[in-house]
């Protein structure tokens, strides 16, 4: 774009000005361009960063990436966001009240040592579970949290992931040994999307499903209550009531059990307990489902239909069904045994089952769980309620996992406190009091439920630390704030949080601008600052941790650098159905557990039964007179991501204010015209949007985005409303109550509420703290704390579990698994075999329990693959003489040539007293000295260059049929 | 899909150019046809042509985005910006002219110069005076070959404009005839009384030929197959619009200066309270009209543009590149 | 010759804005002026029996043009290839050319240097294309969904020659006789 110069020539501007081209040209001297990914949301799409003197002029999206050169305003606007003028450059210390907005700025490492020192007296007078860390999602490498909170001996790290896939991820788990969640759409005839929009939330992946449906006919259902940008692309869609997922996926379920529409052969051979599946599923009919979802019952029989005789066919992952609160898990378990016994598992064309990356480092390999005290486990907050998704559940998980896959899931995302019970926690002090947060990448006020009530724990809490880009309304109340690097300005790796067998990556294209650091570098240094060892942190760089993880791949590359230029991305080969191969899921009974055993052993029911949201018509109709409609929250919309980019002026500009969802009809009733600011109020408390009047959801229905703050207002001015942050978030109506969340995997109650929705009055505009004050319980209509935690119930009771006596033989150092009656060896998790040896479930090779050292079939040895060393198997070291195998003190294994002497006492054959060593691989002799090869006749050297052989002692030159060659 | 691009600065310069252009073209005519010979009982009216010009560029020109560069406006053949701004220059010059060649009977000093140009006065006013005229007819054909703005796009705007041009300036020249510089003679003062009554006449007669058409304008559209005209004359007729329309313009600005004109007689009614009304009502309507900048909608429009930000938005102002807070 | 157009796939535009923002951030655009927004009536219809589309838009780069003769100065022209576009030096910000255009394309910052404005509007990214012939527009390059097409019309085998020629396509607002050379291709379906 050609412009008006802005550099000031006085007179002459203003009859002739200057025109300077706003062009850059990547194609100029000195211009280099490096491989990076995006970092603003999941899809982290490739991204070609133009530098030039340390700066990048210029990116644009990568054309050999998933994301075909396509970049969103997100990705589009990273030049504006690392040079943000409202981002975080420096160590920032309060100076003034809580909340007050003054700050010093302070070199990185003397705030690491100040915040290491509080930190270290805070766990020597309450204990290091007093210590808690808030994280957010895709900004971070949480392996290096992990590290740095299981070196400091808490057990509450945790994430929004109770929202988005962890529940799911563990109840799958649960059922089929691992999430099914790589869809092969390619190959695929139908496909589910079941509430995920990925028209707003992950472009990529939306061109393929329009290039599939238009090329391939791929069927498309969509279930979502509001048509979204994706459900415009979709062959049917089921707009059912927000929340009644439950009801919708259990009735599919049954339409494809009674009307015979699932792969019975399939379910002959791999599922277990498919009859008391059958039985349970019984009263679910599409009918009973009708008044539930709204939905017509032809709707839901015709869905079933075209999933299950279209096959193979897929189930998208989507977060809907970790938002449910009470019903998250019910969805996903209904669901993922919909595909199971459709045998859509691990199908070309089905939902693929990566399992942990067996060629690299796991996320896991990296967090050094086993330095964390099994009573500080115990500790966890929450972890006595929603045990799935905390150390109980993820133990049983994940040692399973580590007995059929070989290695497991990471502890980070999927083994964390609660972190609504966490903020309880500061608030209450029950079970304990947490006196210290360390926030990471989130705006837990806008984030995580019940906004108020996180508000006040952010404000109550002794010691708040915040790593973050921008002064958030949670950064605001911190007593440090860290500036973070983001986007450009450090390496990216992604392994879809350790749970999956693919790597890709992208590069660090600038250095961290003024003083921001990378999380691991944050740490790596908060960890050496509080005493942790400097060995337990063996990388000083993000880049060479990155290193360490590929390396086992075995690439020619020095390091992470060179990874992602030579190859950027590395998928094992095709890997499905594994499960034939493997002849058994990666279950504890080897086969699809239909009454799955682990959710059994936590002391929950193993199979799926209908369960609704906390609020909602059916089960709560004495709320309706009060909150007639129903209220959905989240969605993802375009162009923000979650809380984020509403300090970006170019995006705002677009989508100013906040919109909800509202039927024309509900409008109309209620007075309501498009773009009128109202107000929207359940039990909890009232936020106010604007109405978006348009058919895009139900009449009885309106939907709510997340995310929003207004970080152009001072935050100071009102601490009861810091930025704004409640009087427009959604999350000021949720509810984090333990019994509307789910009892399993603990996610909170995001979706299918009651509300009332009204237009703000003249002179009932302004929101006031009276607005949104916290209550535990939530619903309460009185402020403060009226129940304890801890006296807080769940919404289902615990099943109790009574593990059958075992009946074998458990040795020493071994331990029995109930589900399969067999004995593994603690530690390695290998399984003892009725041989006596133990089998590797990586490589399913045969392991000598003495010694841990594996056996070589093919050289009838052991080998301890640590060093390379082998073994007899007699267990004594096997000695190598230039590469070749010695039989001290045996007789010859081999027939020796007869020129040849066998020495019984070196273990090899010999020419004469010649020092060199007969190889009967090759029937050369070879020189330990030089690993020069000698005849075994006359012991000449031979000499590769003319092909021929030489008399050292004379010089003379031979061929290679001893004739001599004439000079 | 209204936008208003252009900005009150713009219908004011209409409006002065039209009244300029009006003043020159009736003071010509009488002039030369009706009046030879009394040539200084204009150099007033033509005075005030001059200011108004004088005004109407200046907020042509302020509210150009380069000003400093605004002689390009003179660099193009196609243009019709360009005839316009050429019509200004040549009748400013010569009414400019024109005032010179009778300003010594105010200032005595210009005595030589005023006596060089008076015997081509009444030519200089005959150019003047057809520039005007075409300075009238630019000011409704500018507006009218904007195709895209629909209730502009009508031959009746021209006509409308040039009507109306007149008749302002007719007001004006009511109230200024045979003021500073000339000297009041007998003569002279008969001479201004006979114009002001044919002036009377004249005023009548244009109020209802303006009348009619801004009427048939407006309510033709208001049937008319055009959606965006229809809308925009709706506007006009029952809308947001009525009540300048029907009070400002239809009774304030052309009724009652009717009423005025023919019940007045020679009432300070019919000559001071009228013709300022005539101006007035002149003025709100350039002033509707070109707020009437009504283009087709491409379905959706209205929709993006309500909700994006307006660039008064706090945010928009709230961050600085280049200045960091943190 | 050469004669640049665009090709819009509208079964393909999902509305995620990412067009106006990539042509805002590359084209460095004061805030208020956006080149190609995607516009929408929003969901039509009663539900559950909704349907919507979206549009986006930009220059429609006439073959005859309301804004090029009607400029005073001779900025706002247009070179052989078709590609509309104004000169910042030689423009007066009269505005009498975003009055003509029918389509509303064109504005002046109100952001701005009160003394230095002129009329902005979306040029095919000239300057780009100057830098690198193959060039394509930004909002083309940012389209995940590819439902932006630019190519030269005059070139048989381009892929918008290849489309113009072999699906229906709609041009808006043809009455006024400019000849918009942005070609829609229409989402009938997009019902669910």
């Amino acid at each position: 774009m050609a412009e008006i110069s802005k550099e000031s020539h006085g007179l002459k501007d203003l009859v002739c000005p200057d025109i300077v081209s706003t062009e850059v040209d990547v194609n100029a001297p000195g211009v280099e361009m490096v491989k990076s990914l995006c970092y603003f949301c999941h899809a982290n799409c490739g991204v070609l960063a133009y530098v030039k003197d340390g700066d990048v002029i210029k990116i644009k999206g990568d054309p050999d990436y998933s994301n075909k050169g396509g970049l969103c305003c997100r990705g589009t606007s990273a030049l504006l966001h690392v040079n943000h003028p409202a981002r975080v450059n420096h160590v920032l210390k309060r100076v003034g009240e809580k909340g007050e907005g003054k700050w010093e700025q302070i070199p990185y490492d003397q705030g690491i040592q100040e915040v290491a020192d509080r930190l270290n007296q805070i766990k020597a007078e309450s204990g290091a579970e007093a210590v808690a860390s808030a994280g957010g999602t895709t900004r971070t490498d949480d392996f290096a949290r992990r590290r740095f909170l299981n070196l400091f001996g808490t057990p509450n790290g945790f994430h929004n992931a109770l929202l988005c896939w962890i529940p799911t991820f563990m109840t799958e788990t649960c059922v089929c040994g691992w999430s099914p969640f790589e869809t092969d759409l390619g190959a695929a005839k139908s496909l589910i999307l079941w509430g995920m929009n990925p028209g707003a939330s992950s472009l990529p992946s939306m061109n393929g499903y329009t290039d599939l449906k238009l090329q391939n006919g791929l069927k498309i259902i969509m279930v979502d209550p509001r048509y979204s940008e994706t459900a415009s692309k979709a062959d049917l869609w089921l707009p059912l009531r927000p929340g009644s997922d439950s009801a919708l996926a259990l009735a599919l379920l049954h339409t494809i059990i009674f009307e015979g529409l699932y792969d019975w052969e399939f379910v002959e051979k791999w599922c277990d307990g498919f009859d008391e599946l059958q039985n349970r599923m019984i009263d679910y009919s599409p009918e009973w489902a009708s008044t539930i979802t709204w939905l017509d019952p032809d709707q839901i029989r015709q869905a079933a239909r075209l999933y299950a005789m279209n096959k193979p066919g897929c189930i998208q992952w989507g977060c809907t069904w970790d938002q449910m609160g009470r019903a998250s898990t019910t969805v996903a378990h209904a669901l993922t045994l919909i595909r199971a016994i459709c045998g859509n598992l691990d199908v070309p064309g089905g939902d693929g089952m990566p399992g942990p990356a067996l060629n690299y480092l796991t996320d896991e390999e990296m967090e050094l769980n086993e330095r964390l005290p099994e009573e500080q486990k115990a500790k966890q907050i929450g972890s006595n309620k929603f045990k799935l998704t905390s150390w109980p559940g993820y133990q049983l998980i994940s040692d399973n996992a580590k007995r059929t896959w070989g290695k497991t899931l990471p502890a980070e995302w999927f083994c964390e406190a609660h972190g609504p019970s966490v903020f309880k926690a500061i608030l209450t002090g029950d079970p304990y009091q947490v006196r210290a947060l360390i926030v990471n990448a989130t705006n837990p006020i806008n984030s995580y439920g019940d906004s108020k009530m996180t508000l006040a724990a952010l404000k109550k809490v002794e010691f708040l630390v915040t790593v973050e880009y921008w002064i958030t309304p949670t950064a605001l109340m911190s007593d440090y704030v860290f500036p973070a690097a983001g986007a450009l300005e450090r390496p990216i790796i992604v392994t879809h949080y350790g749970a999956t067998d693919s790597v890709m990556g992208g590069r660090r294209a600038i250095q961290p601008k003024y003083d921001r650091h990378d999380d691991f570098t944050f740490w790596r240094k908060l960890g050496i600052a509080c005493g942790q060892d400097e060995a337990d942190w063996p990388w000083e760089t993000i880049e060479e941790a990155y290193s360490a993880i590929i390396e086992p791949l075995g690439l020619p590359v020095a390091g992470w650098d060179e990874f992602v230029d030579n190859f950027r991305m590395y998928y094992p080969p095709l890997h499905q159905s594994k499960f034939i191969s493997n002849n058994g899921f990666w279950t504890p009974t080897g086969k699809i557990e239909c009454n799955s055993t682990i959710m059994r052993q936590l002391g929950y029911d193993g199979m799926p039964s209908y369960t609704g949201t906390a609020e909602n018509p059916e089960d709560t109709p004495e709320l309706l007179d009060e909150y007639p409609i129903v209220l959905t929250t989240g969605g993802g919309f375009m162009p923000y991501h979650h809380s984020e980019h509403f300090n970006m002026p170019n995006i705002r500009y677009l989508y100013p204010d906040p919109y909800f969802c509202i039927n024309p009809e509900l409008a109309e009733k209620l007075g309501i015209e498009q773009g009128d600011w109202c107000w929207i109020e359940t039990r909890r408390g009232r936020i106010k949007m604007r109405a978006d009047v348009e058919p895009i959801v139900d009449p009885r229905v309106v939907m709510c985005p997340r995310g929003w703050w207004f970080p152009e207002r001072d935050g100071s001015a009102n601490l009861d409303n810091p930025f704004g942050c409640l009087e427009s978030n959604v999350n000021t109506l949720t509810s984090v109550d333990d019994e509307d969340c789910d009892p399993m995997g603990g996610s909170w109650s995001n979706r299918g509420m009651l509300c009332k929705v009204y237009k703000c009055g003249d002179f009932d505009k302004e929101f006031t703290a009276e607005d949104a004050q916290f209550s535990i319980p939530s619903s309460s209509p009185e402020p403060g704390i009226h129940v304890k935690p801890s006296e807080q119930k769940l919404c289902k009771e615990k099943i109790p579990f009574e593990m059958p006596e075992c009946t074998k033989d458990v040795p020493e150092g071994y331990y029995w698994v109930w589900q399969n009656d067999g004995i593994y060896q603690k530690g390695t998790h290998f399984k003892l075999d009725d041989s006596g040896w133990l089998i590797d479930p990586k490589t399913k090779s045969y392991i000598d329990p003495h010694t841990g050292w594996r056996y070589d079939a093919a050289s009838e040895c052991l080998v301890d693959d640590a060093t390379g060393k082998m073994y007899t198997m007699e267990r004594e070291e096997i000695v190598f003489v230039a590469g070749v195998r010695t039989y001290p003190g045996q007789a010859a294994p081999y027939a020796v040539p007869e020129q040849l002497t066998w020495d019984q006492e070196k273990g090899y054959a010999v020419l004469g007293d010649k020092p060199y060593i007969y190889d009967p691989n090759s029937g050369w002799m070879l020189d330990p000295a030089t690993n020069a090869y000698h005849d075994a006749y006359y012991g000449w050297l031979y000499d590769a260059g003319s092909n021929c052989l030489v008399d050292e002692a004379t010089g003379k030159r031979y061929d290679m049929s001893y004739n001599p060659i004439e000079q | 899909m209204k936008h208003h691009y252009w900005e009150p600065p713009i219908a004011l310069y209409l409006f002065l150019g039209g009244l300029a252009g009006g003043i020159l073209f009736l003071s010509a005519i009488f002039n030369t046809f009706v009046i030879p010979g009394y040539g200084e009982i204009f150099a007033f009216p033509v005075l005030i042509s001059l200011i108004c010009v004088a005004i109407g560029c200046v907020f042509l020109v302020v509210d150009l985005g380069q000003p400093g560069v605004f002689w390009r406006v003179w660099t193009t053949a196609t243009s019709i910006i360009k005839w316009g701004a050429t019509f200004l220059v040549i009748a400013a010059v010569f009414a400019l002219l024109y005032l010179v060649a009778y300003l010594d009977q105010a200032w005595p000093i210009f005595a030589g110069l005023s006596q060089l140009l008076l015997p081509a006065a009444d030519f200089f006013l005959i150019v003047a005076g057809f520039f005007g005229l075409c300075i009238m007819m630019y000011t409704g054909i500018m507006l009218s070959t904007l195709k895209a703005h629909a209730f502009w796009a009508t031959p009746a705007l021209p006509v409308l404009f040039t009507i109306s041009a007149i008749s302002t300036g007719c007001a004006a020249i009511v109230l200024s005839i045979g003021g500073w510089p000339a000297q009041i003679t007998l003569e002279s003062l008969i001479a201004a009384a006979l114009v002001l009554e044919i002036l009377h006449i004249v005023d009548i007669i244009l109020v209802v030929a303006e009348l009619i058409v801004l009427l048939t304008m407006v309510l033709s559209f208001l049937g008319a197959g055009n959606v965006t005209a229809k809308q925009a004359a709706t506007r006009w007729v029952k809308g947001s619009y009525a009540l300048p329309f029907w009070v400002g313009i239809v009774f304030l600005g052309l009724l009652v200066p009717l009423m005025m004109y023919i019940g007045g007689g020679h009432s300070a009614a019919s000559q001071i309270v009228a013709p300022v009304l005539v101006l007035c009502g002149g003025c709100l309507l350039r002033f509707m009209v070109v707020n009437t900048d009504d283009r087709a909608e491409i379905p959706g429009e209205i929709r993006y543009y309500n909700k994006a930000a307006k660039p008064d938005a706090e945010f928009v102002h709230k961050w600085e590149y280049g200045k960091n807070l943190f | 010759m050469t004669r640049y157009v665009m090709v819009i796939d509208q079964r393909r535009c999902i509305g995620c804005h990412s067009c106006t923002v990539a042509c805002r951030v590359w084209n460095k655009l004061p805030l208020d002026i956006i080149y190609n927004p995607v516009v929408s009536e929003g969901v039509q219809g009663t539900w559950p029996n909704v349907h919507r589309n979206w549009t986006p838009l930009l220059c429609m780069h006439c073959e005859n043009p309301e804004c090029v003769p009607c400029c005073p100065s001779g900025a706002s022209q247009q070179d052989e290839d078709g590609t509309v576009w104004v000169d910042p030096k030689k423009c007066l910000s009269c505005k009498v050319c975003v009055n003509a255009c029918p389509y509303g394309m064109r504005d002046a910052s109100h952001l701005e240097n009160r003394m230095h404005r002129f009329v902005r509007k979306c040029t095919f990214c000239r300057d780009k294309r100057q830098l690198d012939p193959d060039a394509q527009p930004y909002c083309v390059e940012t389209c995940h969904q590819k439902a932006r097409i630019f190519g030269d019309l005059d070139d048989p085998n381009s892929e918008v020659s290849k489309l113009i020629g072999s699906v229906k396509t709609d041009r808006i607002f043809t009455e006024f006789g400019t000849e918009p050379q942005i070609y829609y291709i229409p989402c009938l379906g997009g019902q669910a």
